[in-house]
């Protein structure tokens, strides 16, 4: 479903050039559960970005379900954002002084036909992360977990084809973190596609797969060992990364 | 995404922030109130300037003897305006509806029985009525007859006409001007004030031969009133004259004039005069208030725009293109002027009500005011929130999100 390809990036300050991705290269399918781990600096954010199409590539390719968002223009790429990407963000990025349900709702107001049953859906989806009775409360009434779970039925609102979540339990207490990955486990089950950004291993390793970054490039790409389905996945550099 | 949802959503976020919103509304209100009283204020300064106008007559002319002394006080002593210019000014001049040659003299005694009181005296041709618009309430007019015989008859106006003969009927009486007796054959209609503030009714007019022959005893005229065909022609026309006599009294320019033309269009200037000034300084202010205030909102709406990265990188990231960013930045600075607009006008209208109800200040609350405010708070929103919009609108959302 996603063809991450030679992806490179340098970002320039006019006296001298930095490279932050230097040629990342893996797919993803359908379904899968990645977390995307790295020390600070190591380019996490940034090949986060690129995958949230809010960025692009200095060099390479990265095809979202066949579409190469290299080759978009501006107003495309926020139009695959709006159809294609849930993003949760660590600061959780509410509206302050908005209810829950209207915070669900933006991203319908950005999409190509406003949806006549907008509300219904945003309830439904609010609902789905446990907060029916919390629609018309603004964030300042909620808890750090309850702003987390509205973002996160925010980014489902519009039933996107990829998750994507920076951090997501970073600026939580433990139980609410745990709350919020519940939720992305059940929605994992329901066969969303999610990928999590985190610096944190326990955090890491509830997903399916680990791709670890170092300097810009793939260190590591392995299935999580589960207890049940023992198979052994030879630690793996990048799919891709051989062909440099 | 629709037009109509960022506008929405431009407005959700004026409504998060009322107070921040009604700091950046507040010069708009103020500068919109402003330009309403100040054009109220104008228009009844206008007002009243036409109505001063038509006391004088629209497409009037007059020609008054003496030169840059005041401008309605015609000079006794100067006796250089004769018939013959008269003459001369009606066979040069077209378009003349209407014209009576007339002298005049002030503060004539007036007695009737043991009463005396004084007045001013116009002796005038039929025509009179006709170029001053101005006809008998009771009785009968100056007519070509009473010119031919120089008739010892005479027309009152209604203040004259009060004091001398209060409730009584002073048709068919006789009254002594000077030393000569007239009967009264008619009362005027009321005129009011002069525009230069004298009581135009205190007057008796008298046929303009009686009064050469057997009251003043003089060849010389004080004034020539002329009514015109054409409004528009009237500084045409006053050049013209002024041209006549100027040949005929020998005067080159710049030498001093011995006489004085005056048209409506002239009146109205005289009048304008201060009040014009007065009011161009006000709007002047209320224009400056508007600009300070269009600013005072760019300001916030850029500090808002500063403060609220985080917002703009999350809505860019959940799919808002730049022209959806801008177009709710653009509605919102659209919308507090628009509020300061409505503000503005209910403020406004209530001001020029106090002022019509508790001052002695003319003030006309019309529509046109409005119509002004509303474009002119569009123009404020348009002008100061383009600018805060292009900066939302030009953030990268990665930027914007960090």
């Amino acid at each position: 479903m996603l063809e991450i390809e030679d992806l490179e990036k340098s970002f320039s300050n006019g006296e001298q050039i930095t490279r932050v991705l230097n040629g990342i290269s893996f797919q993803v399918s359908e379904g899968e559960y990645i977390a995307i781990m790295g020390t600070s600096g190591t380019g996490k954010t940034t090949l986060m970005n690129i995958l949230g199409c809010l960025d692009k590539p200095t060099a390479g390719h990265y095809r979202l379900e066949g579409i190469d968002m290299v080759d978009l223009d501006d107003d495309a790429l926020a139009h695959l954002r709006n159809h294609k990407i849930g993003f949760v963000f660590q600061q959780f990025h509410l509206l302050p002084r908005t209810s829950a349900l209207k915070n669900v709702m933006l991203p319908l107001i950005y999409a190509d036909d406003y949806p006549d049953d907008a509300e219904q859906r945003a309830r439904k989806v609010l609902e789905s992360v446990g907060l029916t009775d919390r629609a018309d409360y603004s964030p300042a009434e909620l808890s750090g977990g309850q702003q987390q779970r509205v973002a996160i039925a925010r980014a489902l609102v519009t039933n996107p084809a990829l998750l994507l979540a920076d951090e997501p339990t970073g600026n939580l207490y433990h139980n609410s973190g745990a709350e919020v990955l519940a939720i992305f486990k059940q929605l994992h089950r329901q066969g969303h596609t999610i990928m999590m950004v985190t610096h944190d291993l326990a955090t890491a390793e509830h997903a399916d797969r680990i791709i670890v970054l170092q300097e810009g490039r793939i260190e590591e790409d392995r299935k999580v060992e589960r207890p049940r389905d023992a198979v052994m996945i030879p630690k793996a550099e990048g799919i891709g990364e051989n062909k440099q | 995404m629709s037009t109509r949802h960022n506008t929405m959503e431009g407005m959700r976020a004026l409504g998060a922030n009322k107070l921040r919103t009604f700091f950046m509304m507040v010069g708009t209100l103020i500068g919109i109130a402003a330009l309403i009283v100040i054009m109220a204020m104008g228009q009844g300064a206008e007002q009243k300037v036409m109505k001063k106008v038509s006391v004088f007559g629209e497409r009037a002319v007059m020609v008054m003897v003496g030169g840059q002394r005041g401008p309605m006080g015609p000079q006794a002593n100067v006796t250089t305006l004769t018939q013959g210019d008269v003459e001369a000014v009606r066979e040069q001049v077209t378009g003349i509806e209407a014209m009576s040659p007339t002298v005049m003299r002030r503060n004539m005694s007036i007695k009737v029985g043991g009463a005396q009181t004084q007045a001013m005296v116009f002796a005038v041709e039929p025509d009179w009525h006709e170029a001053w618009d101005w006809y008998a309430r009771e009785g009968e007019t100056i007519s070509a007859e009473d010119m031919a015989s120089m008739a010892r008859v005479c027309v009152l106006g209604t203040s004259l006409a009060d004091t001398l003969f209060g409730d009584e009927n002073p048709i068919g009486k006789f009254i002594q001007i000077g030393s000569v007796r007239f009967l009264v054959k008619g009362v005027l209609t009321a005129r009011g004030s002069s525009p230069m503030g004298t009581d135009m009714d205190n007057r008796a007019l008298i046929p303009l031969t009686t009064g050469l022959r057997r009251l003043f005893n003089q060849d010389y005229l004080s004034q020539i009133r002329l009514k015109l065909k054409d409004a528009g022609q009237l500084e045409q026309v006053a050049v013209q004259i002024r041209t006549i006599l100027h040949d005929r009294h020998h005067i080159t320019p710049p030498e001093e004039d011995d006489f004085r033309v005056f048209t409506a269009v002239e009146i109205a200037k005289m009048i304008r005069g201060v009040s014009g000034t007065f009011s161009w300084l006000l709007t002047a202010l209320a224009a400056i208030s508007l600009l300070v205030g269009g600013i005072v909102l760019m300001n916030i709406l850029l500090v808002s725009v500063s403060e609220r990265t985080g917002e703009i990188g999350l809505r860019r990231a959940l799919g808002a293109t730049r022209r959806d960013i801008f177009i709710q930045f653009l509605a919102e600075s659209l919308t507090i002027t628009l509020l300061g607009m409505l503000s503005g006008s209910v403020l406004g209208w209530i001001v020029a009500l106090l002022v019509r109800n508790f001052t002695p200040m003319p003030i006309m609350v019309s529509w046109e005011p409005f119509i002004l405010a509303g474009m002119v708070s569009l123009l404020v929103g348009l002008i100061f929130g383009i600018q805060p919009a292009r900066r939302a609108a030009g953030l990268e959302p990665v930027q914007a999100l960090r």
